[in-house]
């Protein structure tokens, strides 16, 4: 079943086109990730999702609810959009005592904050906070409703590494539990770690829409390296694969990650072990054509 | 919505700016008592030398009665800055802290969190006003006691001490109305700039200028008049009149009730279609 529907969005502000006739929809129960460079519409989408903008037109469903319904949608949806803002001058406590009570929920505040890494700091005042701890109770704010489908805007930033592995545990529990997750971001890799599906966007459109399977099942581009002479059989084997020779040792070929494991052991074989092989997966690919 | 309303008192009376609004009232009081005790035999003979020399004026003229009319008089710019000051503030500082983006992502909606801020705006311009009304009168009447209040308006006027409490109480009812009626317009201003400094500039701004468009009693401005809502606020000096004339200030009641309808539709059609797009 789907949880999210969208259908020929359109946004423009002014004369500036931020989102062009975008379509997609997400399962229940999977992470998509949302990727694009700065200015792709990510935020964009993410905000008309949340009700904060209005689409100039287009269709959006949320749960089977359509754009009508939303004041319906938002008692099971968490949003955190942009930077994390709470009130500087009450605690992470307060300031999800604030929500909770807006949102006529019953939730113990404690184990929510044990559940985001915060529960030493919950009576401080959230203008001490670090980055980092803003975006936990960012998360934690989300959860106040006990959401079924979450929406991360850009969650990544202005975490330390340790802060970042910590998140993604979290997002990836979350989703253990059910829960269906929307993050945008424009870090490609560990995006790519975390999600199930991507959609990538450029210019306000839709550059590339799919699921990790058929990534996995798409040819990558992938580079041999080689410090030894290739033996006749070798290359043999490479021009049957139609491998394209950037020089006498380095060359580029379009596999799928069962045929380079494969090609590896061929190689070995053939007495040519590859010293680096580096794969750039199609989304990478698709990522790099368009920021270039 | 009562919850959304306990929700943005909890805010409003966390923030140290409320208090200091109140503190700054106090002291502004203070000093104006202070001032009075120890230069204000020397003021009022001086403003009363003329009628001295024909009549005979007997018993207690500086009271705390005349000063807490005073205080008013003086503070009548000092009110409304302080008031916009907050009230600006309630609804322009989600944008400021970026907090409306967390507001309006809530199980509440737009209308229902304008209205909840709406109503909070009133109760503090209330409180404020209960501020205002016990700082003018306790201390006077403590240090200075009680008596009859000369009044210049029209000429000199003498307020029985028997009546004044009761006008005092009527003044401050009104003032809370024409509070409500200015706050609105910084409300809406809020809204429009999302900025609340931009919003209190604006708000004053306009109240000087038609203040001192209203100060032309005769030519071009004078029609103009009676559409001022500065014209509307300063009314309040009417129930310092012997004899009070309640149409004059029914109709300003129904000005002022009227602009703050209409600064509430504004802002409800603008930020019910507003992008929070930054």
């Amino acid at each position: 079943m789907n949880i999210l529907e969208v259908e020929n969005l359109s946004l423009a502000y002014g004369k500036q086109q931020v989102l062009d006739d975008i379509s997609f929809e997400f399962k229940k129960g999977k992470i998509i990730g949302l990727l694009g460079p700065n200015g792709a519409g990510k935020s964009s989408i993410l905000k008309v999702l949340a009700g904060l903008v209005f689409a100039d037109s287009g269709k959006l469903k949320i749960n089977n609810q359509s754009q009508t319904e939303f004041h319906k949608v938002k008692s099971i949806t968490g949003f955190h959009i942009d930077s994390p803002s709470f009130y500087p001058f009450l605690s992470a406590k307060e300031n999800l005592y604030l929500l909770m009570k807006m949102n006529q929920k019953q939730i113990d505040i404690d184990v929510l904050l044990r559940k985001v890494g915060l529960e030493n700091v919950g009576s401080k005042k959230v203008r001490f906070f670090s980055t980092g701890m803003k975006q936990r109770l960012a998360i934690a704010q989300t959860l106040l409703r006990s959401p079924e489908l979450l929406i991360l805007d850009e969650p990544f930033n202005g975490l330390d590494p340790n802060g970042f592995q910590d998140l993604i545990d979290l997002i990836q529990k979350l989703n253990a539990e059910g829960i269906t997750i929307v993050v945008s971001s424009h870090l490609l890799n560990e995006l790519e770690q975390l999600a199930e599906h991507f959609i990538l966007l450029h210019h306000g459109k839709i550059a590339l829409d799919i699921s990790k399977k058929e990534l996995q099942k798409s040819k990558n581009k992938v580079e041999f390296n080689f410090i030894s002479e290739l033996t006749e059989a070798s290359i043999q084997l490479l021009n049957d694969k139609k491998a394209e020779f950037i020089s006498e040792n380095r060359l580029i070929l379009k596999l799928n990650p069962k045929e380079v494991e494969q090609l590896v052991l061929a190689l070995v074989h053939n007495g040519n072990s590859p010293v680096k092989v580096e794969t750039l997966t199609l989304l990478q690919e698709k990522y790099l054509e368009i920021t270039v | 919505m009562i919850r959304l309303v306990q929700i943005e008192l909890i805010k409003l009376f966390r923030s140290t700016r409320t208090y200091l609004t109140f503190g700054i009232t106090l002291v502004l009081m203070l000093i104006i008592d202070l001032g009075l005790y120890s230069d204000g035999d020397e003021l009022f003979n001086y403003l009363l030398q003329s009628i001295n020399d024909y009549f005979y004026l007997e018993g207690n003229l500086v009271n705390g009665y005349l000063i807490s009319y005073l205080a008013l008089n003086t503070l009548w710019v000092h009110i409304p800055t302080l008031i916009v000051i907050v009230t600006a503030h309630i609804f322009s500082s989600e944008f400021e802290q970026g907090t409306i983006r967390l507001l309006l992502t809530q199980s509440a909606s737009r209308g229902e969190c304008l209205m909840a801020k709406f109503i909070c705006m009133i109760l503090y311009v209330i409180c404020f006003m209960i501020v205002v009304a016990l700082s003018a009168l306790i201390p006077s009447v403590m240090i200075f006691g009680t008596g009859d209040v000369p009044v210049f308006i029209d000429g000199i006027q003498f307020i029985q001490e028997s009546s004044f409490l009761s006008r005092f109480w009527k003044t401050l009812m009104f003032s809370t109305i024409a509070m409500v009626a200015f706050s609105s317009l910084a409300m809406a201003f809020a809204i429009w700039f999302r900025n609340t400094l931009t919003a209190v500039l604006v708000v004053l701004g306009l109240l000087i200028v038609l203040t001192l468009l209203q100060t032309f009693v005769f030519g071009i401005f004078s029609s103009w008049q009676p559409f001022l809502f500065s014209y509307h606020i300063a009314k309040w000096q009417l129930f310092f009149m012997s004899d009070i004339p309640m149409p004059s200030i029914w109709n300003s009641v129904y000005y002022l009730i009227g602009m703050t309808f209409i600064c509430y539709v504004v802002t409800y059609i603008k930020f019910n279609k507003m992008n929070i797009s930054e």
